[in-house]
């Protein structure tokens, strides 16, 4: 073997080597990156079926005591009450109530059942809710305690933003308040 | 010269490359199939709750209209502790079950526990169904059967009121397609205001549990409409046909055991029963500000004149101060149970 057969022979190796090398680190980016997206779409996606549910138990009042739905409602976050053992009443450290917030400083939704937080999402880059009446129009964040009861709907926008990825995963639930007012 | 024998390092660097591809593409492929798995038993989970929610509002439409719950509960023998007690009628792949609801009797509702299932997933809800707060079925003309094509020869207006609790024009057994293309078959014949809503299907008015309760309580006759002046609203009960063949006034509740024949001038502020159905001739006219709920008659409907109907909360919350009077079924909850 010549000393030219040698450098041609290492040189193409070498080619070779790169391209592989860089196939497999395109390969390991995209595992990344798929991995973070598909996390980040399980959580939004986590976040809307859990927020489903509390909307659709909201303002269970099997013993007719007058209990609402919607206790508090503003932009950055709500509280549903749901009567879920009949007793009649409410019970503020329990499933029994159930309030969602967004805080934005910290980029992270929670939803906090009774006493407790619990979060749901971080990196949130965007968070809201909208309050939609029987007709679907809007009413004004945060609903006075009087306007309460004209709110029919919940809407949650969610957009989060994991590291590594470039674009958000998005999601939005309009929910109908099934109790009647 | 002493030859070196070859290391095979490109082998061992093609190997160690394969392994990893290998290692990263199976990563990949559980990664989807993960994915692919949920987003399969979300789309699952989402039919389920549709087919739940569609369910209930089905049991809840087919309620009957009435009073309470008491005979939901204790099922079609009226025995309380037996088999059948909450058994309700539900669609195929559904299933309903009544049982009365925690705390006091009042208001009257019940708790219906409904499964629904998709292939051979399933899933419960319980839906708390109570009385509407108004009386009737939602709408302004409440029909036991449906009605006919050209029933109105003359002219009705129909208006549901104002935008923020308004009322259906017509409420009835049957298809709401065919209850819309009713009121668009009567053409210029038939003015429902934009006020209104749709026609909703809707149980039939229970004629004889209030013909019942009619008789339960002291009722006036035909004198209660008056020919002139502001009538006290009070209770009539009419046995047979009624014929108005001049003008009268009158309110509260009007109840025709039999068929209505105006052939004068009507205004009424309430609710006017008429079980054998409602004929108001050439030349006459109906003006009624509550709610007409009409039996089965032949025709049910046949207005050769001019009928006014118009909603009046006040005049039916009077009629109803005077004698209860009977409520569709809404569900005025649910709870996801699993």
């Amino acid at each position: 073997m010549t000393l030219a057969e040698l450098l041609v022979g290492t040189v193409l190796g070498l080619a070779v080597l790169a391209v592989l090398t860089s196939a497999v680190a395109v390969a390991g980016r995209m595992l990344i990156a798929a991995g973070a997206r598909a996390e980040g779409e399980d959580t939004a996606q986590l976040a809307m079926e859990a927020f489903r549910f509390d909307v659709r138990r909201a303002g269970w009042d099997p013993a007719a005591a007058g209990h609402a739905a919607l206790v508090d409602a503003r932009a950055d976050g709500l509280a549903l009450a749901a009567d879920l053992d009949g007793d009649g009443r409410i019970a503020t450290d329990s499933e029994e109530s159930v309030a969602w917030r967004c805080v934005t400083a910290s980029r992270r939704l929670s939803r906090i059942v009774g006493l407790q937080s619990m979060p749901l999402a971080d990196h949130a880059v965007g968070c809201a809710f909208r309050y939609l009446d029987r007709d679907g129009a809007a009413v004004a964040a945060p609903v006075a305690a009087a306007d309460l009861p004209r709110v029919r709907a919940v809407e949650l926008s969610l957009r989060l933003l994991p590291p590594g990825l470039s674009h958000p995963a998005s999601r939005f639930l309009l929910a109908a308040l099934r109790a009647a007012p | 010269m002493r030859r070196r024998r070859p290391r095979g390092g490109a082998l061992v660097a093609a190997l160690a490359t394969l392994a990893f591809s290998a290692a990263l593409g199976a990563a990949l492929a559980d990664l989807a199939r993960t994915e692919l798995r949920l987003g399969a038993e979300r789309r699952l989970a989402s039919r389920l709750l549709g087919a739940l929610d569609a369910c209930v509002a089905d049991v809840a439409g087919a309620l009957p209209a009435g009073w309470d719950f008491a005979a939901l509960v204790t099922g079609p023998d009226g025995t309380p502790g037996t088999a059948d007690d909450g058994a309700l009628t539900a669609p195929a792949d559904c299933t309903a079950i009544a049982r009365a609801a925690p705390g006091g009797p009042a208001p009257d509702r019940v708790v219906v526990r409904v499964e629904a299932r998709v292939g051979a997933a399933r899933r419960h809800l319980d839906a708390l169904v109570r009385r509407a707060p108004e009386p009737g079925a939602g709408g302004l003309l409440w029909l036991s059967a449906p009605p006919e094509a050209g029933a109105i020869g003359g002219t009705a207006a129909i208006d549901g009121g104002d935008s923020d609790a308004p009322l259906a024009s017509l409420a009835a057994p049957g298809d709401p397609d065919a209850l819309d293309a009713w009121i668009a078959g009567e053409g210029a014949h038939l003015d429902v205001s934009p006020a209104t809503l749709a026609p909703v299907a809707g149980p039939a008015p229970p004629l004889d549990d209030l013909r019942s309760r009619v008789q339960a309580v002291p009722y006036a006759g035909t004198e209660a409409l008056v020919a002139s002046g502001a009538p006290a609203a009070v209770v009539a009960y009419v046995a047979g046909d009624l014929d108005v063949a001049d003008a009268r006034v009158g309110a509260g509740l009007l109840f025709v055991d039999g068929r209505l024949d105006v052939g004068g001038t009507l205004a009424f502020q309430g609710v006017i029963v008429a079980t054998g159905g409602l004929h108001v001739a050439s030349g006459a006219g109906l003006t009624l500000d509550g709610g007409l709920w009409l039996g089965v008659g032949s025709p049910a409907l046949a207005i050769e004149g001019a009928l006014v109907l118009r909603r009046s909360p006040g005049a039916v919350a009077a009629a109803d101060a005077l004698l209860p009077l009977p409520r569709r079924a809404v569900v005025a909850g649910t709870r996801d149970v699993g």
